[in-house]
């Protein structure tokens, strides 16, 4: 039986990583064209990467346009977590729905009617238009992250901050939110790697913003080059750097929480 | 003191958020689908003209393009459900410590970008690609496999790619779930790992089977990028003729009177896929077990 789920996994990993296993392997192949057999071992395709003035604003532009989605993406995560865990909130199912309206429409069809939105009251598109609309399409995952920690938490300490006096606000600020700090974090995280990866938003929100997935996807219309390889796995090294670093910053808080106990906050 | 504030309340700001960002937007293609194109003016005309509902009805290509769609999004989501079973009941195998590391693998492919994953597609299945240039090593074939590139196999097979991994999460969270006193009774009375899988396991995941076929049929049926780019002649889409007609051809009535149409669609379709999963015993006994 054991050896049944280790050949399923072992089956499934393979397909979910071939594709980027071989993406790494040409990006440091010496040769202009992506064929087998390989020909040689090179750095060359991570040269011109910076030589590459296109990429690199590309790259600074969907840097800066991923901040804002990460931080507004939690905030409103954590908003709507709160309110989806809060035993008092009536039309919880309702809500809930509505949360995961962004992640269900085809996004095509999302940003399309937000581009006429933004047409008709006279708003151009461009990078406020690009943050806002990742905003929403990150909303249904950073609040599935929060709310997931939030249903964990004991409710007994929330109750006995209350009873202690403490207002809303206090109990919040003190005892909820930091068992939060890595849910927030996680969900900065996601919020950052969804406009990062994002494409079908860009094209129409954009406007004459040139993030780089844009840049990507007209070169590969275009035609393949192992350069693109090149670029492909610093966005691929960057997003799984971002995705250790929370799971680090999450292991470190849970060992510092069992070596000092719970109370010392 | 001002009135009792209680953290339910923040749902009023987000709802507030969804329905300026998302629901209105939606809304709006309803008022759109009925306006008129002035085309010498480059402007809409507000006017309340049903002719463009009228070619939605009677015009085959659209009908074709959303059946198109339900069909290769309900292909799709059968087919995960198929390959993402065994996988998410394997995970619940899983001693603890490689569950983290499980979760991590898995969700790891979602968060690279569509066009990196089909970039990297691309790469696998050309014509020197992985895949043609191992089976031409082993002598397996002369010349390279065309269909692996630019056909509806790419499309599916990259479709499936890009969804599979929500398909395990919704089946492994529920296979997590169960009780696993339940099957142990079940062998403990004699029953096989066969019948504890058929009459425990399965109908007890149908929550999470549901979940799963709901997401990846909307996801499946919604995706413009992989069939566009991946499809070649087959990869025509409702997405793209939206696209083609809000952009190039300035039919914004048009353009919206699809979205709805398509938007309509998959929300049957979705919804009824759900109730017949649901309809299931298992899926009652979990929900009775969770409303108690």
């Amino acid at each position: 039986m054991s050896r049944l789920v280790i050949l399923t996994l072992g089956l499934a990993g393979c397909f979910f990583y071939l594709p980027i296993v071989v993406l790494g392997i040409f990006s440091f192949n010496a040769a202009s064209t992506m064929a087998f057999p390989l020909s040689g071992f090179t750095l060359s395709w991570y040269a011109d990467l910076f030589g590459n003035k296109a990429f690199l604003s590309g790259f600074i532009t969907s840097f800066l346009i991923a901040q804002p989605v990460g931080v507004l993406g939690a905030l409103i995560g954590l908003m709507a977590a709160l309110a989806v865990t809060s035993p008092r909130l009536k039309f919880r199912v309702a809500f809930a729905v509505l949360i995961l309206v962004p992640f269900l429409v085809p996004k095509t069809v999302l940003s399309i009617a937000q581009a006429m939105l933004m047409n008709w009251v006279g708003l151009g598109r461009g990078a406020t238009a690009l943050i806002l609309a990742q905003t929403l399409v990150a909303i249904p995952f950073t609040t599935t992250i929060i709310a997931a920690v939030m249903v964990r938490l004991d409710p007994r300490l929330e109750e006995a901050a209350r009873d202690l006096g403490a207002t809303p606000w206090q109990s919040f600020r003190r005892v909820l939110l930091p068992q939060l700090s890595t849910a927030l974090s996680a969900a900065y995280s996601i919020g950052v790697i969804l406009s990062l990866a994002d494409l079908t938003v860009s094209m129409f929100l954009a406007g004459r913003t040139q993030p780089l997935s844009l840049i990507v996807a007209s070169e590969f219309r275009r035609e393949l080059k192992p350069d693109l390889n090149a670029m492909q796995v610093a966005v691929l090294v960057l997003t799984a750097l971002i995705v250790a670093l929370t799971e680090f910053n999450r292991r470190r808080r849970l060992r510092g929480r069992l070596a000092h106990g719970r109370d010392d906050r | 003191m001002a009135p009792v504030f209680h953290r339910g309340q923040l749902a009023i700001p987000v709802t507030c958020i969804l329905m300026l960002g998302c629901i209105f937007p939606l809304a709006l293609l309803a008022v759109f689908s009925v306006f008129e194109v002035d085309l010498d003016a480059f402007t809409l005309v507000p006017a309340f003209s049903g002719q463009n509902w009228v070619q939605m009805f009677t015009n085959p290509v659209f009908a074709f393009l959303i059946g198109k769609a339900v069909v290769s999004g309900a292909g799709t989501a059968v087919l995960a459900a198929i390959i993402g079973y065994p996988i998410a009941v394997s995970m619940t195998r899983l001693p603890v410590l490689w569950k983290g590391v499980g979760s991590i693998v898995l969700l790891t492919p979602l968060y690279t970008g569509e066009i990196v994953r089909i970039y990297a597609w691309r790469v696998v299945l050309g014509s020197e690609g992985l895949i043609n240039a191992t089976l031409k090593w082993l002598g397996a074939i002369s010349e390279p496999l065309k269909f692996l590139l630019f056909s509806p196999f790419t499309t599916h097979l990259v479709l499936l790619y890009n969804n599979l991994p929500f398909m395990v999460l919704a089946i492994w969270i529920s296979a997590e779930l169960i009780d696993k006193r339940l099957i142990e009774a079940a062998r403990d009375l004699g029953a096989r790992p066969i019948d504890a899988f058929f009459k425990i396991i399965l109908p007890l995941t149908t929550p999470g089977l549901a979940v799963g076929v709901f997401t990846v049929f909307a996801l499946a049926a919604g995706d413009m990028m992989t069939p566009s780019l991946l499809g070649g002649t087959s990869g025509a889409t409702p997405m793209a003729m939206i696209d083609n007609l809000f952009g190039t051809a300035f039919d914004w009535p048009l353009a919206s009177a699809l979205s709805l149409s398509l938007l309509v669609v998959l929300l049957v379709f979705a919804t009824g896929f759900v109730g017949v999963l649901l309809r299931f015993d298992g899926a009652r006994a979990v929900f009775r077990r969770g409303a108690r």
